[in-house]
């Protein structure tokens, strides 16, 4: 051998290379995946029965229609219909539970935004925005659900077709973030 | 000519013959927007993160020897040396608020614009600063917290201009003059400090910036700045 | 490797690293966070939006208004009250930095026993253990039970006066270092002796069109900083129909106060008040001041010699006052902190009078709030009986005398002749750690209250303070604790707080009005306080000695210098613990995080000092070593340090840092028993050492020594 073979085309380098890709795609990719899972309820919460029955959704997130956050209800407004209805479910008497500890129920909200994402819920409510277009249709999922591609595109995408007078102020990065 | 160019919208006037150099506007600034405290050496070193100071040069000899005071922050310039230069577009420029907007999530911590900025008004966030637990309960959560490697500067307390806007929006009636004031006109204890809609040729900021002893920083750079500095200095009955 | 590292591959491991980036960042456990949302949610509360609260700011005894803004329970920023008469809106950095006190991680959580004084190191102690303590000495002899409360005139004071008169033990002594440094007791024994009433005088700057100022930092720490500030604004700006006004100022250094003077004029430390004489000499010989004191005595030239100005300037200046429409004479705590500071203040209020100032607009009125300040001999009074053994308990409150007063006066060594102390301090301050049982009371934003405004307002004033968050720790109202002794016939804090209020039902011309208690205090809790709606403040009588006191000021030997200490952002030292507090600039040196003592370049220049030199201050009472700053505007033959820093406990961010100027002081009073920290002398040694000092200003010099 009067010439050796350059560092990046040894067999060895290559394979380790591979192997340490791979590696990192398939963690990255699990990453990915657990991000979009739905996290562990402490109450198995049937959204599908609640909304099926009638009950408007700001009747338990009432914030929507006047801030920024929607809000979770608290121990007592579960208690408000649930101390008259029937414990059927054992996820019923978790909740009672919880009210005779004096506890508020530890939710792990799924519909979140990153911390820069300054969003506010009144103006799209006002908007006449069905809630289901952002978080899906509840009629169909228990506990709430991650919706897929909440990204600033679809943001935008939505902002657009608001028409152009309304696109200056709608594609303001300052809308949101600051 | 200049209006056409860059139109305008919120401004700031800054008394200066008013103004005492109290340093109030720079704590009421630092607690409104989150600011993290970073400790006796890292300020030394100049990595104080403070969004609005205020320079205190000294004229004369003594006796004769007197401080001026200029607070100075972020002049929402309406022709920006800070925005063409960022790679990422992390420093833009709002067309519906004519205001310099940082995106602290796009920002990759070049720090060209703070380079570029001839009123120094960027401060980069060298560090994740700590607040030790429980003092992060204080945090503004109308504000982002910004992490290492981040620019940062003053935002005319946007997230007072947007609470302002959904005030009236809320009420169906249009934004009063007044209704919008920053963290540091509101605390400032002499009232050296007006903010408000400058497209509105009535409100106090207007009015006050028409006055004869008003001048802007650093006017020949052409930057278009929103904050206008009104003289000090007078005599008796002047 | 340089090269084997291309274009292509850097791009690779960039990938890499934004890979491992998502990994760590955006795992489930960083995406979701658990929220507890309120068990029963406050009526007043609406998710997502903040609530408001309207209090008072405890901070110093100004007493000015806050509105509170919190968000799902937790305090988020302290603004001012629009309403309020005081502060009108706006607040000093003090008061902004309220919630760093709130929110303090070494804040005493429970309450704690100390095995031995001065060690740091506590036991816990069941909150009815430490009841017992406290009812024990006060069901004990009660000649022997002292209470130390700070200067705030609150519900406290009040409440400690009546418990003190009903069970016949002395009552209450309110000092501070800002008191001390204000000369306020001597401010009050001026009007006593002037309007025949032991209260504070307010002065309508607002209304002046000229304000001569003889010491008084007015825009940074006199008495009522930010009411004077409000006033200050309105003074200055020029309307249609108004003049702008003008400012005159008599003090050593350039302060924040005299920074904004149009004129001034660096006077030797002590000589404000034979100016004072001095001026009042030149205008009675005008029209339009008819002289209230015998101004015969007084020698121009002589007191111009002294004071360290030229006669023409002073000439200058009467003319000045003779044209001014309503001139406003200020006496200042550099006037005050003499030994002769009684008579200057006589001498400055007399040029009031001189002007017929009293009781009109643009000028002097009388408060109608008690000033109760006790002053320094009613200090040493204390400290003699503790020496003595007379003393078995003493309740600290409010103020931190281990650190505020001159160690000469001999507090420290006092306390370890008291059998108990008992401190309710929610910081570990260097008293607490003297104390045997500290109680932690609410910090002010977590308490009830109310304050009697100081002195910056024209109407009388109650300002309310509630909790605004539900108090953090196991932390007790010391006023709780207090009537828990069954010596008072108030159920709890609250009621006493009631009791007050109960005078106010039913009266008109308030800001508030009910016509029984609970509709009255449901509305002082929304207003932030019960007021005059309209200024109601007048200048009774007024009493001068007949002739103008021509006391010289205290010359200083060669090598000697006048040490001016003055108090600062941080107030009586209580502030350096909020570390925002810290990082704001100093207004007049912006330096940071630190302490300096102040040297005019030219006396620098003789002793061979430069910038962050550290040197040895020494005086009769004592010596510190503090870091040299080139002040421009300072007399050569003064140097100055700032009060608050130096402290040796009180949290992370306060301890060692900066020197504690109160060890230069000797105990010395003036006529009205103050201290007279104004006439101390003392000489600089350079150490050779150097420490370079953070500053906002230009950093040449810093960067290449970090």
């Amino acid at each position: 051998m009067n010439k050796p073979l350059p560092l990046w085309m040894r067999p060895w380098v290559r394979i380790t290379f591979a192997v340490v890709v791979l590696i990192f795609l398939g963690a990255a990719a699990g990453g990915l995946y657990l991000t979009q899972t739905v996290p562990e309820q402490p109450i198995q919460f049937p959204h599908n029965f609640h909304v099926g029955s009638g009950i408007p959704c700001m009747y338990c997130h009432p914030g929507a229609q006047w801030g920024p956050t929607a809000g979770l209800p608290t121990t007592q407004k579960c208690l408000g219909c649930h101390q008259q209805v029937e414990k059927r479910t054992p996820e019923i008497e978790k909740l009672l539970n919880y009210a005779a500890n004096g506890q508020s129920i530890p939710w792990v909200p799924v519909a979140i935004q990153p911390d820069f994402v300054q969003f506010n819920h009144r103006p799209h409510v006002a908007a006449g925005v069905e809630c289901a277009t952002c978080h899906g249709d509840l009629t169909k999922m228990t506990v709430a659900e991650p919706q897929r591609g909440q990204n600033m595109g679809w943001c935008l995408e939505c902002h657009q077709k608001q028409g152009p007078e309304k696109w200056e102020r709608l594609s303001d990065c300052a809308l949101c973030h600051y | 000519m200049a209006e056409e160019q860059y139109p305008e919208k919120w401004g700031m006037v800054i008394d200066q013959d008013i103004c005492t150099g109290c340093q109030a506007c720079v704590t009421a600034c630092s607690m409104e927007n989150n600011i993290p405290f970073t400790g006796e050496e890292e300020v030394a070193y100049g990595r104080g993160m403070h969004w609005l100071r205020i320079q205190r040069y000294w004229e004369g000899e003594y006796p004769e020897v007197s401080p001026t005071h200029t607070p100075m922050m972020c002049q929402q310039c309406g022709h920006a040396p800070c925005e063409p230069v960022c790679p990422v577009f992390a420093t833009v420029h709002s067309e519906s608020e004519s205001i310099n907007l940082q995106v602290y999530n796009r920002c990759i911590g070049t720090r060209y614009c703070a380079n570029n900025c001839p009123y120094i008004a960027r401060s980069f966030n060298w560090f994740d600063y700590e607040v030790p637990a429980p003092m992060n309960y204080y945090l503004n959560p109308s504000v982002t917290v910004r992490r290492r490697g981040v620019m940062e500067k003053c935002t005319f307390c946007v997230q007072r201009i947007y609470a302002g806007q959904e005030t009236a929006k809320k009420e169906g009636r249009a934004l009063r003059d007044g209704d919008v004031v920053p963290a540091c006109a509101q605390a400032c204890p002499v009232d050296a400090i007006i903010f408000g809609d400058l497209t509105d040729p009535n409100s106090r900021v207007s009015q006050a910036a028409r006055s004869e002893r008003g001048y802007t920083q650093l006017e020949e750079l052409g930057t278009a700045p929103r904050v206008t500095y009104l003289k000090g200095g007078g005599t008796y009955g002047g | 490797m340089s090269e084997i590292i291309s274009r292509r591959n850097f791009l690779k491991l960039a990938g890499l690293g934004a890979t491992a980036a998502v990994l760590t960042g955006c795992g489930p456990a960083a995406r979701y966070v658990t929220r507890n949302p309120y068990y029963d949610m406050p009526e007043y509360t609406q998710t997502g939006l903040s609530t408001y609260f309207a209090t008072t700011c405890r901070e110093c005894p100004a007493g000015c208004g806050l509105i509170m803004r919190t968000f799902e329970g937790r305090a988020i920023k302290a603004e001012g009250n629009p309403a309020h008469p005081v502060n009108g809106g706006k607040l000093c950095s003090r008061g902004l930095t309220g919630v760093q006190g709130l929110y303090n991680p070494d804040r005493f959580k429970s309450a704690v026993q100390r095995p031995q004084r001065g060690d740091p190191a506590v036991e816990p102690v069941e909150w009815d253990a430490a009841l017992q303590v406290v009812k024990d000495a006060l069901n004990g002899p009660a000649g022997e039970v002292a209470f130390l409360l700070g200067l705030n005139q609150d519900h406290l004071a009040d409440l400690v006066t009546q418990l003190a008169e009903t069970i016949g033990a002395p009552a209450p002594l309110r000092y501070g270092a800002l008191g001390m440094f204000e000369g306020r007791a001597t401010l009050v024994k001026a009007a006593e002796q002037v309007f025949g009433q032991a209260v504070f005088p307010y002065f309508d700057i607002a209304g002046a069109d000229l304000v001569v100022s003889f010491g008084a930092n007015f825009l940074e720490a006199w008495l009522s900083p930010v009411a004077y500030s409000r006033a200050y604004g309105r003074f200055r700006r020029a309307e249609p129909l108004k003049k702008r006004g003008y400012l005159v100022s008599f003090e050593a250094r350039r302060s924040l106060t005299s920074g904004s003077a149009d004129e001034w004029y660096p006077v030797v430390p002590g000589s404000e008040g034979l100016l004072a004489a001095a001026l009042g000499k030149l205008l009675s010989e005008s029209s339009g001041f008819s002289a209230v004191m015998d101004y015969a005595a007084v020698d121009v030239q002589a007191a111009c010699a002294a004071a360290g100005i030229e006669p023409e300037k002073l000439e200058a200046l009467a003319q000045l006052i003779a044209r001014a429409e309503r001139p406003l004479f200020l006496p200042g705590g550099n006037a005050l902190g003499h030994a002769d500071g009684l008579a200057a203040a006589v001498n400055i209020l007399a040029l009031n009078a001189g002007r017929g100032n009293f009781g009109v607009p643009g000028g002097v009125y009388l408060t109608t709030s008690p000033a109760g300040t006790a002053t320094l001999t009613d200090l040493r009074g204390l400290v003699d009986r503790m020496r003595t053994g007379q003393v078995s308990t003493l309740f600290i409150h409010g103020c931190n005398p281990v650190f505020e007063l001159p160690p000469t006066l001999g507090f420290t060594q006092a306390l370890a002749n008291v059998k108990t102390v008992v401190s309710f301090a929610s910081f570990p301050d260097e008293t607490a750690l003297q104390a045997d049982y500290v109680l932690p009371d609410h910090t002010p934003l977590e308490g009830w209250g109310y304050q009697y405004t100081l002195a910056g307002v024209d109407r009388p004033v109650l300002s309310g303070a509630q909790p605004v968050v539900v108090p953090l720790y196991e932390t007790r109202a010391t006023a709780d604790m207090l009537l828990s002794a069954g010596k008072l016939p108030y159920k709890d804090e609250v009621e006493f707080i009631q009791s007050v209020l109960e005078d106010k039902v039913g009266q008109p011309d308030a800001n508030i009005s009910g016509t029984d208690l609970p509709s009255l205090w449901a509305k002082y809790l929304q207003a932030g306080g019960w007021w005059l709606a309209a200024p109601s403040l007048s200048a009774p009588e007024k009493n001068f000695a007949d002739g103008a006191s021509t006391a010289q000021p205290q010359a200083a030997g060669s090598g000697q210098f006048h040490l001016m200490t003055y108090p600062t952002l941080f107030g009586d030292g209580s502030g350096a613990n909020r570390p925002w507090l810290q990082e704001t600039p100093d207004p007049a040196t912006t330096v940071m995080w630190n302490s300096w003592v102040e040297i005019n370049p030219k006396t620098a220049e003789e002793l061979g000092l430069h910038d962050d030199d550290i040197v040895k201050v020494r005086s009769e009472a004592g010596e510190v070593e503090a870091v040299v700053y080139l002040y421009p505007a300072i007399r050569p033959d003064t140097v100055a340090i700032p009060f608050g820093q130096g402290h040796t406990a009180l949290g992370r961010w306060a301890e060692r840092r900066g020197c504690n100027p109160a060890e230069l002081l000797k105990v010395t009073m003036n006529e009205a028993g103050d201290l007279a920290f104004g006439d101390t002398l003392v000489t600089i040694t350079p150490t050779g050492k150097r420490r370079p000092i953070a500053r906002a200003e230009s950093r040449v010099g810093v960067y290449g020594d970090h």
